[in-house]
């Protein structure tokens, strides 16, 4: 059980406060011109400061009785927590406001949380860290997270065990960039190939990967002939192509073919369906140059599935596999709201 | 603070030559200071509090510095490229800032104040040390949370580069496909390197 730190103050004359923590924000009013924060809590009186002291009508100050090696303000200890924590992409405020920072992406891509880490450095006393859900794709300034230390006055040992946890598993929070990745997109179904109905997915597809800021270089059509499919996805893989995307023909109606054509492709690892709906019967596969996605037709018709929670990882350089599309199921139902709010609900969400 | 005859020919001085846009930098400094609370700002103890947002490289920048004293590299000076004639100042101990932006009208109305000048270039210099403030700027009160990783004092931050092993300071390094890297290698770069290394081929030669 945590023990509370108790802040120690002390009354001091105000001519003997050099050096010394005021232990409170100290008001001054300036008749009919200002009021306003002369001294704030945690600020060090310098020698220049006395004088303006007395003139606000201060003989003697509480100021904090920090025994200097043992004892740390709290605004000080958010500082090294906040530097410990904050690994490539994120930033903080360099004013810490009553002992706590925001931790914030100091550009845009995909977040991610060490959790485990996390957790053990929440178990240490008097410290803490709250984020938001690690693989979150976030936007340059979006808050990510705020560290604190929770008493005003924090003990060495436990802020410099903290700063080493940290340390040791840097990065604990960071955002990885997004790749500009060679996109390359195939489009299956006979009754598109044939013209009796109108593709969507094309600007589906396009809208999300630049919205993540890439562009697919090349669409083909094609009926559900396996043959054709395997062709295709042969010669985007000879064109240097980081991934390729096929929709439709992912079911298990006689008619569609594309999961096998895809394996007939020669990739080096396939894995078919993932515990997330909509987007159970989804397809990832790798070689070591290119990956595919294959979409089943659920991504017509839902505004979010399967393909928002993998294509940010994949285009920030992770490779996920099985078990990663099994970890989903935790988190991995939709609720199909009236008004989408992904990424902001639980779907997917399951660290 | 001095006043505007004194830091204009400092102004131009300094920057090498006496314009429109020298007029109003050092006028955008003045009012900047002034809103944020500064009457000093180049020298100790205000120096260390004021932070400047320049958005623009031209004239008006170098006059900004000149009144205020910031500086880049004492990273009192931040340069955001957005190409507008407009300047951000910062108290850094109270929180006030000001974004200043200077108007476009403010050339329209330079021949009503000055019609007997014919030269637009001086008409425009001249207008603008007299034209009042809400004719040549918008001020707008702002709020800006500087980060730790820009603001003043010793480096606090330093990583290294995966790639090339060079060392990043300040938290500008790039987390891409899992590795810590700095700028040029993560997202290209400005330059590209001349065939055949010809600087440590000249210093070969003169050793």
């Amino acid at each position: 059980m945590r023990k509370a730190t108790r802040p120690q103050f002390k009354t001091v004359p105000v001519q003997q406060a050099e050096g010394m923590t005021i232990a409170h924000d100290m008001t001054e009013i300036i008749p009919g011109k200002s009021k306003g924060p002369a001294f704030q809590r945690g600020h060090k009186v310098k020698a220049g400061d006395i004088c303006r002291l007395m003139r606000m009508g201060k003989n003697n100050l509480y100021v904090l009785d920090l025994d200097e090696a043992t004892q740390v303000h709290e605004d000080d200890a958010v500082f090294e927590l906040a530097s410990a924590l904050a690994g490539p992409g994120v930033e903080f405020s360099g004013n810490p406001s009553e002992g706590k920072l925001e931790l914030r992406a100091s550009y845009s891509g995909l977040f991610r949380v060490d959790i485990e880490a996390l957790t053990e450095f929440n178990m240490i006393q008097d410290v803490m860290c709250a984020s938001i859900h690690t693989n979150t794709v976030v936007k340059k300034g979006q808050s990510l997270g705020a560290t604190r230390a929770i008493p005003l006055v924090i003990e060495r040992t436990h802020l410099d065990h903290a700063v080493s946890l940290a340390g040791a598993a840097y990065p604990i929070l960071s955002v990885g960039v997004f790749n500009p990745l060679k996109i390359r997109l195939i489009i299956v179904g006979n009754e598109v190939y044939n013209g009796l109905i109108q593709d969507r997915f094309q600007d589906i597809v396009e809208e999300k990967v630049q919205a993540l800021g890439t562009e697919v270089l090349e669409t083909h059509i094609l009926p559900d002939d396996k043959e054709r499919i395997t062709r295709q996805i042969r010669d985007y893989m000879a064109k240097d192509t980081d991934l390729i995307i096929t929709t439709g023909g992912m079911s298990v109606d006689p008619d569609d073919v594309t999961k096998e054509a895809i394996e007939a492709a020669g990739f080096d690892e396939v894995h078919y369906s993932s515990a997330v709906l909509p987007g159970a019967m989804f397809l990832l596969g790798y070689t070591h140059q290119t990956a595919i996605m294959g979409l089943p037709a659920c991504g017509l018709f839902h505004r979010t599935t399967i393909f928002d929670l993998i294509l940010p990882r994949v285009m920030a350089g992770d490779r996920p596999g099985k078990r990663d599309l099994a970890s989903l199921c935790h988190g991995g139902l939709c609720l199909n709201c009236k008004t989408c709010t992904f990424p902001n609900c639980p779907f997917g969400k399951s660290a | 603070m001095k006043d505007l005859d004194t830091l204009l020919q400092g102004a131009s001085k300094a920057h090498g030559h006496l314009c429109p846009g020298q007029v109003v930098g050092v006028r955008m400094a003045m009012l900047g200071c002034d809103l944020i609370g500064l009457d000093d700002p180049s020298a100790m103890p205000q120096i260390k509090k004021i932070i400047v947002y320049v958005e623009m490289d031209r004239c008006a920048t170098d006059a900004i510095s000149y009144v205020t004293g910031v500086k880049l590299g004492r990273r009192s000076l931040k340069f955001i490229d957005n190409g507008i004639m407009a300047a951000t100042f910062v108290n850094l101990e109270t929180g006030k800032a000001f974004r200043i932006v200077s108007t476009e009208t403010a050339r329209d109305k330079a021949p009503i104040l000055k019609p007997d000048i014919k030269d637009s270039r001086q008409q425009q210099l001249e207008a603008y040390k007299i034209m009042d403030d809400s004719d040549l700027f918008t001020i707008t009160e702002v709020k800006v949370d500087v980060p730790a990783s820009d603001m003043p004092g010793p480096t606090r931050f330093k990583a290294t580069c995966t790639q090339c092993g060079i060392i990043i300071r300040d938290k500008k390094e790039v987390f891409k496909n899992n590795q810590v890297l700095c700028r040029p290698c993560a997202m290209g770069s400005y330059f590209k390197p001349v065939k055949g290394n010809n600087h440590e081929k000249s210093h070969k030669a003169a050793v």
